[in-house]
C-alpha cells in the first residue's frame, strides 16, 4: 500500500492550493481528482473576475486554475485523475483510503493526514419543491454552464432563471451572448443574492428583468418544457395563492443554492455545522477528527476563489504541521450573535503554534454602518467598521490570538456604529 | 435622471446622475472613484467579453477566450460574432492572441486555457 | 321471461339509486353480463361514485361511459414514430403493454416454440406504473379473501425468490412492520391468524413495543406494538421489468418500443389483425396487458366489459444518507381493506438504500398525467415523515407520480375473453400487481397455451434459458470482485455518477443491452445514473457524451425520454449571433 503524509481529495482551487502548501513544507503529498483534468469547477467558469485579490488581475476561471496547475506540475506533485474515493477509514495514526479508477481497479492507500477539498453540488428543483411534470429542459445552472462552455451546446432558446445568485446571473449573460433569449430572472428573496456587479453586467446590460419575491412553482410540458408557473411569495418565501402566472418558455435554469459535499466527512464522523453545511473547524481548518482538514467550498460556500485558495493554503500548511508534530488541542468555541449567518472557523485552538487566524463570516441581513467586535471575555481581539454588510458578500478578517485569552469563549457580535461619520 | 450601482468596491453605492448641459452631475457616491465610474458608464460604458471558440478537436470542442481589455458595451454582440466565426485548428497557449484588434476596438481576443495541455493524453 | 323480468327489475332498482344519489342524467343498460353507465354528470367524483355504486352488484364488470360536463378527456399520447417496420408480420402471440405484467408474460411464453411480439407505446419498458411504485412485494394479507389479488399476491410473493435469482435482480426479504398505537389491537392477532391461514400468508408475528423498536430503533411515533410480516420483500420494479423483458428477448421474443395499437379487425369472433403506427400485424392470440388503457384495447376488440378509472398517487424519495435510519418497510395503514382500496402507504427502504415515502391515492380523470402537486407532496410529508425520527422535508431529493389501472370491481382480470376467442386479459392490475407479477405471468402462460393449442401445436423450446445476467452493479460489490471486472474492462473503473457510484462501463452496457436504449432516462432506469442526490447535475453531460460516443447519435438528438424530449437544442456558434435584446 502506498503511503503519504498528506492526501488532498479534490483538485480544484482549494485542493491545488492545499497540495502546494503541503508540498512546500516538504510533505509527501498526493492529489486525488475524480475528473479527467485538474481545475475543478473553474474549468467551466470562463467569465472573468477571478484573482482580483490574489493576483491583482481580473482573470477567467481557467486562467486562475492554470496558475496553480502549472505549479503543481512543475513540483511534480503526484496526481491521480479519473479516480473516485469509495471509503475513508481511520486506521492507527492515519487513514486508509479506498479508491477506484480504470487503471488500477480498486486500490487502497495510507495517509497520515487528509484534506477534504471536495467542493459543493447544486440544489435541485425537487429540493425547492418545484412540482408539475418532468420534461427535458430543466437544468441547474452549473450543468447548463458545462454544456455551453465545455461541450458547446445551447440548453434552450427561451429561458427563465430561478435564483439571482452569481451562477444564475452569469448564465443569464452567457446564454444571451450565445443566442438564447433569457425572459426573466426570478428570485424568491426580497433582495438579490448575487454581487451588484453581476446584476449590472449580466442583467441590466441586456435588459433582462429581475423579479424579486417571486418563485417558480410548477413546470409544464410533456417531453420538453413548455411553460412554468410563477408566483409571488411572502416573507417566509411561501407562494401566495392567487398570484400565479403562467410563463411560456422552453428552458428552466435553476440557481437555487450550493450545498457543500461532505459524504467523505460523514463517513469519518466529522462534526458538521448546520449553518455552513460544512465541517466545524479550528483556525488551522482541522475538523473534529484529528488529522482531517477541510477547505474551499466543502467547508463553506465562498463567493471569491481567492479566499478558497487561501483556505487551501492554510489547510495544507497546517496538515503539514500536524504530520510533523501532532499536539493536543485546546479548543475555544466562537460564539456568534444571531446577527451572523455563520462564522468559519467555529473554534480556535488555543494550543496551536498558529496564532494568526483568518475568519470568514456572513451577516444574516443587509446592515449598514456596523461595528463587528470579536472579544474573549473583556479582551477585544478585533474591532472593525463596515459601511455595509450583505449576506451574499462574505467578509474576511485577520485575528491575532494573544497568549492567555481572557476566557475559553470567544464572541463575535455586531452593533450599529455610534457616530454617523461615513468611513472610506 | 439615471440610476446606477457603482461596482468599484463592495460597498456598491446607489448613484443618481443628472445631465446638465454637457456635464453629468453625480450624487450618492462616497468617493471620487464612484463619480468617475458613473461618468464613464454614462459616456463610454465598456465591458470585457468572455466566451469560447470552436475547435476542430473532438476531445476539446470549445476553448475559452476573453478580450484582453474592455470593449465598448454596444460592440459586445459584434465581438461575439467575430468570436463565433473562429474555428481553432491548432493548439495554443494561455494568452495567445486568437483575434487581433477585434472589431477595431484595439483590443485582442486571447485564449484563457492551454489547448496543448487540454489535448494531452490523460496521464495516470 | 321471468328471469328477464328479474334482471330488468334489478337493473331498474340500481339505476334509480344512481339517479337519486348521483345524477338524474345517468342511464344503465346491460351488455352481456356487464353493466354500462351512460349519460352526463357534473364532476369526476360523481362519475367515479356512480361506477362504484354499480360494482360488485352481481355484474361481471362496470363499463363507465359517463361524461363529465365540460371535461375534455385527453387522447392517448402516441409516439411520433410512424413506419412500416412491422407491416404484415405474423406472430403467434402479440402482447400489448411493456409494463412488468406484459414483460413477465413474454418471458414465460418464451419457453415455448412460439413467435412472440411485445408492443409498448413508450420509448422504453416500465415507463408507467412499473417504474412508479415503491417496489414492495406485499405479503398478501390485505386483499379481499378469495379475490384474484389475494390469490396471485401470495403465489407471486413465494415465486419471487426463484425468479429474482434467475433474472439476476436484487431482492431483499426485509419484512414489514405495521405499527399500532392501541394495545387493544393485540386482540386482532387471532383474527389475523385465521385470515392468514385462509389466504396462505405465512410468517406473521406480533411484536411487542420493545421488539418493534429493536427491529426499527428510530420509530418516531408512540406505539403499543407492531404486526410483522416476514415475507414482505423489496425489489427495484423497473429493473425487474427490464430483466423480464431482456430474458424474453434472449429467448427469441421481440420487443417493439414506440409502438402503439391503433385498431383491430375481427372475423367470426376472433381478432384477425392489429393495426399499429408501425404497420399491421397478424397475431394468433392477443394478450391485453395495457395497463391504464386496457379497457380501450378491449373496446377495439368490441369486448369492453370493464372500465379503468385512473387512481393517482405520488411518492417521495429521501436522500440515501437517511436510509440507515430504517431497516425495512414500515407503515401504519389499515390491516384489511376497509375504507380505501389501497393501503395507506408508509416508508420503504429500497434495495439501493434510498427511502421511499408514500404513496397517497386519489381519483382523477387523466390516465397519463404524471405531474406532481405541492399539496399532495406536503400531505405525504406530514403524514409519513414523523414515522421515523430523523426524517425531514430537507431530505427529499425527488418525487414522482404514478397512475394505478383500477377497475370498478377493484380486482385483477386474469382470464380468456368470454366473447373473443383469441383475446386474453391481464388487466386491472393495480397494487399488489408487482408482487403478483410472477404468478399472473404463469397463469396467463397457461391460458395462452391452451388458446393456442386449439389452432397449433404448442411445443416447449429445447434451449430455453431462464437465466439472465444483468449489468453488474459495481457499487454494491466487494472490492475484489469489483477490481476483477475492472481489470477485464477498464471502463468499469471510471466513475461517472458520483452520487450512486455508477461507472462508464455500466452505462455502456445499458446502451448495448438486449433491449438497446439511448435516452438518458432509460439508462437511468437500468443503472441508476442520475438518481442520486444531485439528480444528474454532474453526470448528465458525461452520460450524453457516452451515448454520443457509443451510438453516433449527435448530442442535439439525444433525448431525456424519447420523442422530442431533446436535452440540448442546438450546437452553439452555428449561426451568426443575433442581437438578443440589444444593448445601449
Amino acid at each position: 500500500m502506498n503511503e503519504y503524509d498528506v492526501v488532498v481529495l479534490g483538485g480544484g482551487p482549494a485542493g491545488l492550493a492545499a497540495a502546494l502548501a503541503s508540498f512546500n513544507e516538504g510533505m509527501n503529498t498526493l492529489i486525488i481528482e475524480r475528473e479527467n483534468r485538474l481545475g475543478g469547477i473553474l474549468k467551466q467558469c470562463i467569465h472573468d473576475g477571478f484573482g482580483l485579490i490574489k493576483f491583482k488581475e481580473k482573470l477567467t476561471g481557467p486562467e486562475y486554475a492554470q496558475r496553480y496547475i502549472e505549479q503543481v506540475l512543475a513540483c511534480q506533485i503526484p496526481v491521480l485523475l479519473n479516480t473516485f474515493v469509495l471509503t475513508v477509514e481511520k486506521a492507527g495514526t492515519g487513514f486508509v483510503i479506498t479508491l477506484v479508477n480504470a487503471a488500477q481497479g480498486v486500490e487502497q492507500i495510507k495517509t497520515r493526514s487528509l484534506i477534504l477539498a471536495t467542493g459543493c453540488r447544486e440544489r435541485t428543483a425537487k429540493q425547492v419543491f418545484i412540482n408539475g411534470t418532468r420534461p427535458a429542459g430543466v437544468f441547474t445552472a452549473g450543468t447548463a454552464q458545462h454544456l455551453v462552455n465545455i461541450e458547446g451546446y445551447l440548453p434552450g432558446k427561451k429561458c427563465v432563471i430561478l435564483g439571482s445568485g452569481d451562477i444564475g446571473l452569469i448564465m443569464a449573460r452567457r446564454l444571451t451572448l450565445e443566442g438564447a433569449q433569457v425572459l426573466a430572472v426570478y428570485e424568491a428573496k426580497s433582495t438579490p443574492s448575487g454581487l451588484s456587479r453581476n446584476i449590472v453586467q449580466c442583467l441590466n446590460d441586456f435588459h433582462i428583468p429581475l423579479h424579486l419575491s417571486t418563485t417558480i412553482t410548477r413546470v409544464f410540458g410533456d417531453n420538453r418544457v413548455e411553460a412554468v408557473e410563477i408566483a409571488r411569495v411572502d416573507e417566509n418565501m411561501r407562494p401566495i395563492k392567487g398570484t400565479e402566472q403562467v410563463i411560456s418558455c422552453d428552458t428552466v435554469i435553476l440557481s437555487v443554492g450550493l450545498i457543500p459535499e461532505n459524504e467523505i466527512a460523514d463517513m469519518l464522523g466529522v462534526e458538521i455545522d448546520a449553518a455552513t453545511k460544512g465541517p466545524v473547524v479550528d483556525q488551522n481548518f482541522m475538523t473534529s477528527v484529528e488529522g482531517v482538514f477541510s477547505c474551499g467550498n466543502a467547508l463553506h460556500v465562498n463567493d471569491l476563489v481567492d479566499y478558497v485558495s487561501e483556505s487551501g493554503e492554510i489547510a495544507g500548511a497546517n496538515a503539514a504541521q500536524y504530520v510533523r508534530e501532532a499536539t493536543p488541542r485546546q479548543l475555544a468555541e466562537i460564539k456568534m450573535s444571531p446577527d451572523f449567518l455563520y462564522v468559519v472557523p467555529q473554534q480556535i485552538n488555543i494550543n496551536s503554534s498558529n496564532r494568526k487566524a483568518v475568519l470568514y463570516f456572513r451577516s444574516r441581513e443587509v446592515r449598514e454602518n456596523m461595528r463587528v467586535t470579536i472579544k474573549s471575555g473583556d479582551q477585544v481581539l478585533l474591532s472593525k467598521r463596515y459601511v455595509i454588510l450583505r449576506p451574499p458578500e462574505m467578509e474576511r478578517v485577520r485575528l491575532v490570538i494573544k497568549d492567555g485569552l481572557a476566557s475559553n469563549q470567544i464572541e463575535i457580535t455586531m452593533e450599529p456604529v455610534k457616530n454617523k461619520e461615513m468611513a472610506l | 435622471m439615471k440610476h446606477l450601482i457603482c461596482i468599484e468596491c463592495p460597498i456598491g453605492c446607489s448613484l443618481t446622475a443628472v445631465k446638465s448641459g454637457e456635464q453629468w452631475e453625480i450624487k450618492g457616491n462616497r468617493c471620487r472613484k464612484g463619480e468617475q465610474f458613473a461618468i464613464n458608464e454614462l459616456t463610454d460604458p465598456r465591458r470585457s467579453v468572455c466566451s469560447t471558440v470552436k475547435t476542430t478537436y473532438r476531445k476539446v470542442p470549445r476553448l475559452p477566450v476573453r478580450t484582453n481589455g474592455e470593449v465598448p458595451l454596444n460592440a459586445i454582440f459584434a465581438v461575439m460574432e467575430q468570436i463565433n466565426a473562429v474555428t481553432l485548428d491548432h493548439p495554443v497557449h494561455i494568452g495567445e492572441v486568437i483575434i487581433e484588434n477585434v472589431c477595431n476596438t484595439g483590443i485582442n481576443v486571447i485564449a484563457t486555457s492551454d489547448l496543448y495541455y487540454l489535448l494531452e493524453e490523460d496521464g495516470q | 321471461m321471468v328471469r328477464g323480468d328479474t334482471v330488468r327489475k334489478r337493473l331498474q332498482v340500481l339505476e334509480n339509486r344512481v339517479r337519486k344519489t348521483i345524477s338524474p342524467d345517468v342511464s344503465l343498460r346491460k351488455w352481456h353480463s356487464s353493466i354500462i353507465l351512460e349519460g352526463t354528470v357534473s364532476t369526476w367524483d360523481q362519475l367515479y361514485d356512480a361506477g362504484k355504486m354499480c360494482a360488485n352488484q352481481g355484474y361481471k364488470g362496470v363499463v363507465n361511459k359517463l361524461k363529465v360536463k365540460g371535461l375534455e378527456i385527453l387522447k392517448i399520447k402516441k409516439p411520433q414514430l410512424a413506419d412500416d417496420f412491422l407491416q404484415g408480420k405474423q406472430v403467434d402471440v402479440l402482447v400489448i403493454g411493456g409494463g412488468i405484467i406484459g414483460c413477465a408474460i413474454a418471458r414465460e411464453l418464451a419457453k415455448w416454440q412460439l413467435s412472440i411480439l411485445l408492443v409498448e407505446k413508450e420509448e422504453d419498458v416500465a415507463m408507467h406504473a412499473s417504474s412508479r411504485n415503491d417496489g414492495m412485494i406485499h405479503p398478501g394479507i390485505e386483499p379481499k379473501i378469495g379475490s384474484k389479488k389475494a390469490i396471485f399476491n401470495v403465489k407471486g410473493n413465494e415465486m419471487y425468490t426463484r425468479v429474482a435469482r434467475e433474472l439476476d435482480v436484487k431482492l431483499i426479504r426485509c419484512g414489514s412492520s405495521v405499527l399500532f398505537d392501541s394495545p387493544l389491537l393485540k386482540l386482532v392477532k387471532p383474527v389475523l391468524d385465521i385470515r392468514a391461514n385462509k389466504m396462505g400468508v405465512k410468517g406473521i408475528s406480533l411484536l411487542s413495543r420493545e421488539e418493534a423498536l429493536q427491529k426499527e430503533p428510530n420509530i418516531g411515533v408512540p406505539i403499543a406494538g407492531a404486526v410483522h410480516f416476514a415475507t414482505t420483500g423489496i425489489i427495484s420494479p423497473y429493473k425487474m421489468t427490464v430483466a423480464y423483458a431482456e430474458n424474453a428477448v434472449q429467448n427469441g421474443a421481440e420487443v417493439s418500443l414506440n409502438t402503439v395499437v391503433l385498431s383491430m379487425t375481427k372475423e367470426h369472433g376472433r381478432i384477425t389483425s392489429v393495426k399499429t403506427n408501425r404497420g399491421t400485424v397478424y397475431p394468433k392470440v392477443v394478450i391485453n396487458a395495457a395497463g391504464t388503457f386496457a379497457d380501450i384495447i378491449a373496446d377495439m376488440a368490441g369486448d369492453q366489459f370493464f372500465s379503468i378509472h385512473p387512481r393517482k398517487g405520488e411518492i417521495l424519495f429521501l436522500d440515501k444518507k437517511k436510509g440507515e435510519l430504517i431497516n425495512g418497510v414500515i407503515g401504519k395503514p389499515s390491516l384489511t381493506q376497509t375504507k380505501s382500496n389501497t393501503k395507506g402507504g408508509g416508508v420503504v427502504k429500497t434495495v439501493d438504500g434510498n427511502v421511499l415515502v408514500g404513496p397517497d391515492a386519489y381519483e382523477q380523470p387523466f390516465r397519463e398525467d404524471f405531474s406532481t402537486n405541492m399539496n399532495n407532496i406536503e400531505a405525504i410529508m406530514q403524514k409519513h415523515l414523523p414515522l421515523i425520527r430523523g426524517f425531514s422535508p430537507a431530505d427529499v431529493i425527488a418525487y414522482c407520480a404514478g397512475i394505478r389501472a383500477c377497475t370498478y370491481e377493484e380486482d385483477f382480470i386474469i382470464e380468456r375473453s368470454e366473447y373473443v376467442d383469441n383475446l386474453v386479459y391481464a388487466a386491472g392490475i393495480q397494487s399488489p400487481g408487482l408482487a403478483s407479477a410472477p404468478a399472473i405471468a404463469a397463469e396467463i402462460e397457461r391460458i395462452t397455451c391452451k388458446v393456442l393449442s386449439e389452432v397449433m401445436d404448442v411445443k416447449p423450446k429445447q434451449n430455453w434459458n431462464p437465466i439472465r445476467k444483468g449489468i453488474p452493479e459495481l457499487s454494491s460489490m466487494d472490492f475484489e470482485s469489483r477490481s476483477k471486472i475492472i481489470k477485464e474492462n477498464p471502463h468499469y473503473g471510471e466513475i461517472v455518477c458520483r452520487c450512486e457510484g455508477i461507472s462508464k462501463g455500466e452505462i455502456i452496457a445499458a446502451i448495448h443491452s438486449p433491449i438497446p436504449v439511448t435516452s438518458v432516462d432509460a439508462i437511468k432506469r437500468r443503472v441508476r445514473a442520475g438518481m442520486g442526490r444531485c439528480q444528474g447535475g454532474f453526470c448528465l453531460p458525461t452520460v450524453m457524451t457516452i451515448i454520443n460516443e457509443e451510438t453516433g447519435i449527435p448530442m442535439t438528438s439525444i433525448t431525456k425520454k424519447g420523442n422530442d424530449s431533446n436535452i440540448v437544442v442546438a450546437e452553439t456558434k452555428q449561426n451568426p449571433t443575433t442581437g438578443g435584446e440589444g444593448v445601449e
